[in-house]
């Protein structure tokens, strides 16, 4: 379904690319998750996918394909269409994404419409049918809130269903749980998980929570410093690590069962 | 009301006491944040103090480093009442309890170069004169391990785990007996998390540091804390020694420890849904607080709120099931 051919990424005039030689494959209703350190270029990665690099980030060599078209040649109208239908992106804060100051449902509605022609009260309902898929209690209520009357995992919760409305075939999050609770985080990883299982939409998560990585993704890549050091399943990156960089990260993840300093 | 007893190996530092705290809130409604909650500080010992957001562990510390009083209880260091201590008195024993914060960088002057930030509570107190600086600089950045010309520099273009070590440098220049550190961590990648828990437990054990230390993260802080507590809106669920975190009884220990993703756990298994979110402090649930939320409810629980009870040495929690 999507194929990251060897990109190369820069940003502005820097001669030092912030991304080297990335390589990915992900095939319909997989799950591939990408960690490493701040910095190590990982949210480029799924913000060059996006044609949304920021700051004249530019895809400077490679192609990237979704669904045999190569994205790198589309025209402002077509990433138009593109986006928020058949690739979607969640972010770390979803709170953030969201115009304060106006209510959930209003900015709803704006994208249903952006992206279909339909009236504003169906718009509506769809939002609402959407909220409560996600578990949100009383969608109706969440539609008429403003973003800082509801918690941060419910915005989150927002966030997802928003960008689940056109059932993409691609979902792209980027850190969707680090800012949350362990518990709502937990809640999360599932519901992403049902996406998967009721409209298999691939998800590529960037994430550097090892632990969801691994419980969540058919495979991992490990990035460091823009290039992928490592590559392969939960078992391979978990049992067999190759790299050293690899091996470092997974022995600085806290565990209950690990090492005890006193 | 029960209270945890000290029958733990170590020496009593700190003892809070029936801690309450309410906060006004609209409608002549109060939000209570903190509800008679009861901990002990040992010398040289780390107490963790987990719980989701808004369950009142930041207002708890904030009693401890004298940022925030309480509405009710007491807080016993070296017999006498902190809660109570104003003007010099107050402001002479904040030199022995200091505090680490989140964002170490939200924390900093960015005007101020480092030496100036870390030797800043010194000048405060008059244990050094401004010529010192640098050298005392020099050697608080050595102690954190890191290279002493930093000390020129400014906080900006230091990575978070350098900003960190700068912050515990500046908690630890005035040699306290006591450090709080509300998430000191948390906003780091977990190599850099890490060093800093190395760090911690190795000035801990130099100088005989107590440490309290809010985390959410319960494999975090089962590796290094001596003493562990779970915290549910307000109410102190479940005490127990850092070596038992795992083998938590409170039902709500056990939600958080069923949400935690292991790099050891079992992939298959399924995350258990859990459909409602924490109730808001505002109107707290009477009874047990954990009972909307509990798989193991009871008439009981809604009506009674359950108290500390010790179930193996050491290990106390409030549950009407576990007695």
């Amino acid at each position: 379904m999507l194929k990251i051919q060897d990109i190369t990424v820069k940003y502005g005039q820097s001669s030092q690319p912030i991304i080297e030689h990335f390589n990915l494959d992900l095939a319909a209703g997989q799950i591939c998750s990408i960690v490493g350190e701040s910095g190590s270029g990982k949210t480029s990665v799924i913000r060059a996918v996006l044609g949304c690099l920021p700051g004249g980030g530019e895809v400077v060599a490679g192609d990237i394909k979704f669904e045999n078209e190569s994205l790198l040649a589309y025209s402002r109208e077509q990433w138009r269409r593109l986006r928020g239908t058949k690739i979607s992106m969640i972010f770390q804060d979803s709170g953030a994404m969201i115009n304060p100051t106006r209510k959930i449902g209003d900015q709803f509605v704006e994208y249903i419409l952006t992206h279909e022609k339909m009236p504003k009260k169906a718009a509506f309902a769809m939002g609402v049918e959407m909220l409560e898929r996600m578990r949100l209690p009383s969608g109706d209520n969440i539609m008429r809130s403003y973003p800082f009357q509801l918690s941060g995992g419910m915005r989150q919760r927002v966030g997802i269903a928003m960008a689940m409305t056109f059932q993409p075939r691609l979902l792209l999050a980027d850190e969707p749980t680090s800012a949350l609770d362990v518990t709502t985080q937990a809640q999360i990883v599932r519901q992403m998980l049902e996406l998967r299982e009721q409209y298999g939409t691939g998800i590529i998560i960037v994430t550097h929570n090892l632990g969801v990585a691994a419980y969540m993704a058919d495979k991992t890549v490990v990035m460091q410093k823009g290039r992928i050091v490592e590559q392969g399943s939960r078992e391979e990156i978990l049992h067999r690590p190759q790299h050293e960089y690899t091996r470092a990260l997974l022995a600085a993840v806290p565990s209950l069962e690990g090492e005890r300093y006193v | 009301m029960s209270e945890a007893k000290s029958g733990q190996t170590g020496e009593l530092l700190l003892q809070a006491r029936h801690i309450t705290r309410c906060f006004p809130a609209s409608g002549g409604r109060w939000l209570t944040a903190c509800n008679d909650v009861n901990l002990n500080i040992y010398r040289g010992q780390t107490l963790g103090l987990v719980g989701e957001s808004g369950c009142g562990k930041s207002t708890f510390m904030r009693f401890i480093v004298q940022l925030d009083m309480p509405t009710e209880g007491e807080i016993i260091y070296r017999g006498e009442d902190i809660t109570k201590m104003r003007g010099a008195r107050l402001r002479e024993n904040r030199q022995n309890i200091q505090m680490v914060f989140q964002d170490p960088y939200a924390s900093f002057n960015p005007r101020m170069k480092i030496k100036d930030i870390i030797c800043e509570p010194l000048l405060n107190f008059g244990r050094i004169k401004a010529a010192e600086r640098g050298a005392k600089a020099r050697e608080l950045l050595e102690m954190v391990e890191l290279p002493g010309e930093l000390a020129d520099r400014y906080p900006h273009n230091m990575s978070g785990g350098q900003r960190q070590r700068i912050g515990i440098a500046r908690a630890l220049a005035l040699e306290p007996e006591i450090i709080i550190c509300d998430e000191s961590t948390s906003a780091l990648d977990a190599s850099v998390q890490d060093k800093i828990i190395r760090l911690l437990v190795k000035l801990q054990r130099e100088k005989n540091i107590a440490i309290g230390f809010i985390a959410h993260d319960l494999g975090l802080i089962s590796s290094f804390a001596h003493q562990v507590a779970v915290m549910y809106l307000g109410n102190i669920v479940e005490i127990m020694p850092g070596e038992q975190v795992k083998n938590a009884l409170h039902p709500y220990s056990k939600t958080l420890l069923d949400a935690v993703f292991d790099l050891k756990m079992d992939f298959n298994k399924k995350i258990p849904q859990l459909d409602s979110e924490i109730p808001s402090p505002l109107d707290a649930p009477k009874g047990c607080p954990f009972h909307t939320r509990c798989p193991r409810c009871t008439a009981l629980c809604q009506t009674e709120r359950p108290e500390l009870k010790e179930l193996a040495p050491e290990h106390f929690a409030a549950c009407h099931m576990l007695a």
